[in-house]
């Protein structure tokens, strides 16, 4: 007796066929071509919302989750650039390049792009370079589906980018939007960028975003990449693709101040030799919100260098998920790979689900993961009170200095300042206990 | 860092080619017909005379098995089997008469005493001899002898267990040690309570194959406030060409007792696959502790990955009572395929579980093993320490949960997880799982032996050990803490894996 049963489609997956039926003509074709966008939900409606019995997303059911119809597809909005640096916080006040999308599209008016030679900014178009990892990636197939605009980056040989720049995808109108961006980096051979994407909410715009990366980083190039979550009710899907060629540094930093859900995947694949990563995600969570970072580096050239850490705030019934997997190759031999995933729990209802994974085919290499969750250090407390701090602010202090262990991975003096305001700022709000 | 000279050649020792339990016996048996349907399942519960009820509970299982699909998570590949192809019952003729060694083929005793397991002791066999002679019971085996340790032990050949030794002396101390099929006759109650609900009929796959074809297995059960005088031991030996071996165990400790109980296992060398799933059920009850260790050295295939001993094996201890304890250590070299995650449910306030165990795979061995530490009591706390070494062509996975419910408030998890590779054409893998829901409750998981304890690095180093040997020093002599407590006939086959050393180690 076998039974086969047909999966049946749950009604945010029917809702996203539906829309992409109704607004599949009106978006953009110079980013995506139309038959290139129903090629990609036609493979979304093979491949269904990832659900827990897919490996990969078993902490992170969109299935579950994504209940609810799939809000419109954003549009241009005018935005005025006080509101703009108002929503930016802190980050507002850095000395970068800016390039605003607002509602999923370019705002010239808001933007000032770097004017530099050896710097090629335009709008990414076509499907992205498809690899396995994201062919596997439904929430990819939905991005090219419905991606309204992004920036194709190339930074040739030799030139170093003077100031950072920073992408803001902002949203406004008031009611829920869909946001779909999708941004191509290219870092030439000995060249180097400080990429920031910030996400902000304006007038308390919420919906969903799913935003897609894509970054090659060419022998010796450098790429510092900062991003930071919005604040405001978004589910938040965010995938970053990285392939790095000989000697080249990609330092990338996460800073997520809340969520309701978030998914933010990393796929790091090392081909060239002596190459070095370092990840480092601050994940803070109240209320009911889910924060899920996952990532997985794979290791396919010889002597590369790989770094993850994570650091989860938890409160309230916040879920904190950290996912990290090292494939090392068999040609990858010298190669040195280390995750660290921490979770501070501040309250009895949190939860903390970490998975690091390794998967080793060479004999001469050095991994290791580590894994830790606990409550704040009742002794550290103690050792505060005793020097007259009270116990809130003790909790509030040492909290703190946790969350900033990840920002000193982030290489700016001033960009770190920023995060730090931000993390600070969450923390004041939403941790007063 | 690569391995040194002598952790490569001390796995070379343990090699497949090597393998010195390959012989066959030549013995008379009756088989069940091949294949699986109902009527295999009525054979076996017929040919075991048991109880209605365990005949219809099979027959559920059985049912339940066919409706479900076999698991493809775990990171091992080999061909789709055949479970038709397959017999699921065979007997050593003679073996359902009365326990006596005198009455056992002799062809069987020399098997054993080839295996060089507890039962080709001779002192203890003597010692079964006298059993039915009370006055010299004590004489032939003095306490507190301590060049002779007591081991009694269950032999299980193929499908059912032919003998178990020190019956008589055992039942003294109210401790039940006996076959499956016996105590289904003898203590059916027992059973009836007990068994499944640890691992349920349909828990997984194997499981449910298991609980509808089990043939035979241990049964032990531990009075109140008992402390087993002796270690209680089982040696499974599969013989038959193309036999499935499936053994259930239902261990029971009850309030204040405590039992340590042993398991070893081979296989002759045959070009096929054969297919073991056993299901072992611990239940320890208030303050009860339940130590358990495997030796398991099953038929690992050849040197080209031909044939070898499917091991699908589910094992899971219950702390049901408060305070109350279960510990594992394996010891896995055997097997072409390893499935196995001995796991721990911690449902007693203050219970604690532990996992030790050492995983060597060569040639084309694949083990994906590990185990689950399940804290549903407050105050509970684990310890898992799993040492996995790959050499060949093999994969070796670390495979593992460790999980905190809601409700329970601080528990302790301390985890570490070390492999080693040998050679550029294995792999080896760790994939935890750790899954939190209580602020209280605190796990580490460690994958880097530099951390394991500073303080004691540092004070080897201060005696003049360089690093490497500190590191091998503090590992090995944890680990060597656990083996120690196994009983001397498994010493000799664990040592050479004990002296391995560390360095060289990957999370």
């Amino acid at each position: 007796m076998t039974t086969n049963v047909e999966i049946m489609k749950t009604k945010a997956e029917k809702a996203f066929a539906e829309h992409f039926a109704s607004v599949s003509g009106s978006l953009p074709s110079d980013a995506v071509a139309l038959d290139a966008r129903q090629a990609a939900m036609s493979r979304f409606d093979e491949l269904g919302l990832p659900h827990r019995r897919i490996e990969s997303w078993k902490y992170t059911d969109l299935r579950n989750a994504l209940t609810v119809d799939v809000p419109a597809v954003g549009d241009a909005t005018a935005v005025s650039a006080a509101d703009l640096d108002a929503a930016l916080g802190p980050l507002a006040g850095l000395d970068t390049y800016r390039a605003v999308f607002v509602n999923g599209r370019l705002d010239e008016g808001l933007s000032t792009l770097p004017s530099m030679t050896g710097v090629e900014i335009g709008s990414s178009s076509g499907a992205p370079a498809m690899d396995d990892a994201l062919a596997a990636e439904s929430i990819v197939a939905l991005n090219t589906a419905f991606v309204t605009g992004g920036l194709a980056i190339k930074i040739a040989d030799g030139v170093a980018v003077d100031k950072p720049l920073m992408i803001v995808s902002a949203r406004a109108g008031g009611s829920d939007l869909l946001v779909t961006t999708r941004h191509d980096v290219s870092v030439g051979t000995k060249a180097s960028l400080t990429l920031i994407e910030a996400f902000a909410s304006i007038g308390g715009t919420a919906g969903q975003s799913n935003a897609l990366v894509t970054i090659t980083i060419a022998d010796g190039g450098r790429l510092d990449h900062t991003k930071v979550g919005a604040t405001v009710a978004i589910s938040d899907l965010a995938t970053w693709r990285a392939h790095l060629g000989n000697e080249a540094t990609y330092r990338a930093f996460q800073l997520i101040p809340g969520a309701p859900l978030a998914r933010n995947q990393v796929f790091v694949t090392f081909d060239g030799e002596g190459s070095a990563l370092d990840f480092a995600t601050a994940a803070m969570g109240n209320g009911k919100d889910h924060i899920d970072s996952t990532i997985v580096v794979d290791h396919r050239a010889v002597g590369c260098t790989s770094r993850e850490l994570f650091k989860g705030v938890l409160d309230d019934s916040a879920r904190g998920v950290c996912q990290g997997k090292v494939i090392v190759q068999q040609i990858a031999q010298k190669t040195d790979g280390k995750q660290m995933a921490q979770a501070l729990m501040l309250s009895e209802d949190c939860e903390f689900d970490s998975k690091p994974e390794l998967e080793i085919y060479a004999d001469d290499v050095v991994c290791g993961h580590g894994s830790t969750s606990a409550e704040v250090d009742p002794d550290l407390v103690f050792y505060c009170r005793s020097r007259g701090i009270p116990e809130a602010e003790a909790k509030v202090l040492l909290t703190e200095s946790f969350v900033a262990e990840t920002i000193d991975h982030v290489s700016s003096e001033s960009l770190r300042d920023a995060l730090s305001e931000i993390a600070r700022n969450w923390l004041a709000a939403n941790h007063t206990k | 860092m690569p391995a040194v000279q002598d952790t490569i050649d001390q796995v070379k020792e343990i090699d497949v080619d090597q393998y010195k339990y390959g012989f066959t016996t030549d013995i008379e048996t009756d088989k069940a017909p091949k294949g699986l349907d109902e009527s295999t399942v009525r054979f076996i519960s017929d040919k075991k005379g048991e109880p209605e009820w365990m005949l219809e509970w099979r027959l559920q299982a059985f049912e339940r098995w066919q409706a479900m699909a076999e698991p493809t998570w775990a990171k091992v590949n080999y061909p789709k089997i055949d479970f038709q192809d397959l017999y699921y019952y065979a007997a050593p003729k003679g073996a359902e008469g009365p326990k006596s060694l005198d009455e056992v083929d002799p062809e069987l005793l020399r098997t054993y005493e080839k295996l060089g397991i507890p039962l080709k002791e001779q002192e203890l066999l003597a010692g079964v001899r006298k059993q039915g002679e009370p006055s010299t019971l004590d004489g032939d085996m003095p306490e507190g002898d301590p060049g002779q340790r007591r081991v009694a032990v269950d032999a299980v050949f193929d499908s059912v267990s032919v003998v178990t030794t020190f019956k008589k002396e055992l039942a003294k101390a109210g401790v039940i040690f006996c076959s499956m099929s016996e105590a289904l006759r003898e203590h059916p109650e027992l059973v009836r309570k007990y068994l499944g609900t640890v691992v349920p009929q349909t828990d997984n796959y194997y499981a449910a194959l298991n609980s509808a074809v089990f043939s035979d297995g241990s049964f032990v059960y531990i009075p109140e406030g008992v402390r087993c005088p002796m270690e209680l031991s089982t040696y499974f030996r599969i013989n038959e060409m193309n036999t499935g071996q499936f053994e259930r165990t239902l261990i029971i400790a009850d309030k204040g007792s405590y039992v340590s109980y042993l398991e070893g296992c081979t296989a002759p060398m045959r070009d096929e696959n054969q297919l073991h799933a056993a299901v072992v059920e611990l239940v320890a009850l208030d303050d009860a502790e339940i130590k358990y260790s495997t030796v398991q050295n099953w038929y690992p295939g050849d040197k080209n990955g031909k044939g070898g001993v499917y091991n699908f094996v589910t094992k899971r201890g219950d702390c049901r009572g408060n305070s109350s304890k279960i510990s594992w250590t394996q010891v896995e070299t055997g097997s072409a395929i390893t499935w196995k995650y001995p796991s721990c449910i911690l449902r007693g306030d203050n219970s604690r579980g532990e996992f030790y165990s050492i995983a060597i795979s060569n040639g084309y061995q694949q083990v994906d093993s590990g185990t689950k530490m399940i804290h549903l009591g407050k105050n509970t706390s684990s310890r898992i320490i799993s040492k996995g070494i790959a050499a060949g062509f093999s994969d070796n996975t670390y495979r593992g949960l460790v999980s905190a419910h809601r409700k329970a408030t601080n528990t302790r998890n301390f985890t570490v997880c070390d492999s080693l590779l040998i050679g550029n054409n294995c792999g080896a893998h760790t994939v935890p799982y750790i899954e939190a829901k209580n602020a209280s409750s605190h796990f580490e998981h460690e994958a880097t032996t530099s951390k394991i304890s500073d303080d004691m690095l540092f004070y080897c180093r201060q005696r003049g050990l360089n690093e490497e040997e500190a590191i091998a020093l503090v590992v090995n002599g944890f680990v060597r803490d656990v083996l120690q407590q196994l009983p001397m006939e498994f010493m000799a086959e664990t040592q050479k894996l004990i002296g391995i050393s560390l360095e060289g180690s990957v999370g």
